[in-house]
């Protein structure tokens, strides 16, 4: 699986491209804990754009919980956004979408992510 | 009837091995690409399970799948000769914990309980048997 990041100034997007499977969490975590930064130098907030993931198991929702726990403890806003219906099914069957914002699309996720909306 | 088998030793290298005896299943027996995600993710919790809690020291237990496309459903057999365990048995995670008390263990096998319309096990002459199906779609 490739991940990439892209730094915008309302948030940085993770973009995990393929699979998101036992092989490929460990790298995304690394992805995830890199754009959460350093402390002192979160990010406005976090995306997880899943526009190009086709495949999430329990070991991808995995790394996402625990990236969604640092941000939260950093106060920096965490969303996911963009699922393919397949992927969206495993966030709604594991709960994950009820404690995890998910939006429609990057747009959305991008103008909600403004602070103060967090 | 399409019918595939293989058998592969509980190593996290071997799960690539078993997407791809998956998927070749899939085309031989035409299933639509949603099918087979859902065939993908079951396999996966399930041998990820046993790689997980099936092995003792120095010892990976041999794991074996089936799968089998019948005129209504595909049904797919995963069996191996570890200890006794009953995945069925795990607690059902608490799906609506908060964000900060939420667990990840027993996710796998609860998401294959969801996708899949009948799953049940068996210990059979010293196996683990998991045998799980799913009605075609359409």
């Amino acid at each position: 699986m490739n991940v990439r990041i892209e730094a915008l100034a309302e948030a940085t997007c993770v973009i995990p491209e393929g699979r998101l499977d036992f092989d490929a969490a460990p790298g995304f975590q690394e992805a995830l804990e890199r754009a959460l930064g350093a402390p002192g130098k979160a990010p406005a907030a976090l995306i997880i754009d899943g526009a190009a993931l086709e495949y999430v198991s329990s070991a991808g929702l995995r790394a996402v919980l625990l990236a969604a726990r640092a941000a939260q403890r950093a106060g920096v806003p965490f969303a996911l956004c963009a699922l393919q219906p397949a992927v969206r099914e495993v966030f709604d069957l594991s709960g994950f979408s009820r404690i995890i914002a998910v939006h429609p699309d990057r747009a959305t996720a991008l103008a909600q992510a403004k602070p103060g909306r967090a | 009837m399409t019918t595939r088998r293989t058998a592969v030793p509980a190593d996290p290298a071997q799960l690539s091995v078993l997407t791809e005896f998956l998927r070749e299943f899939g085309s031989a027996a035409a299933l639509a690409p949603a099918q087979v995600g859902t065939f993908e993710l079951a396999l996966e919790e399930i041998f990820m399970n046993i790689v997980m809690h099936g092995s003792q020291p120095g010892i990976a237990p041999r794991v074996e799948v089936s799968l089998n496309l019948g005129i209504e459903s595909v049904t797919m057999t995963v069996e191996d000769d570890g200890p006794q365990f009953d995945p069925l048995s795990l607690p059902p995670p608490d799906v609506t914990a908060s964000l900060a008390d939420r667990r990840v263990g027993g996710l796998g096998v609860f998401l294959v309980r969801k996708i899949m319309d009948t799953v049940s096990y068996e210990r059979i002459a010293g196996r683990n048997q998991l045998r799980m199906s799913k009605r075609l779609e359409g």
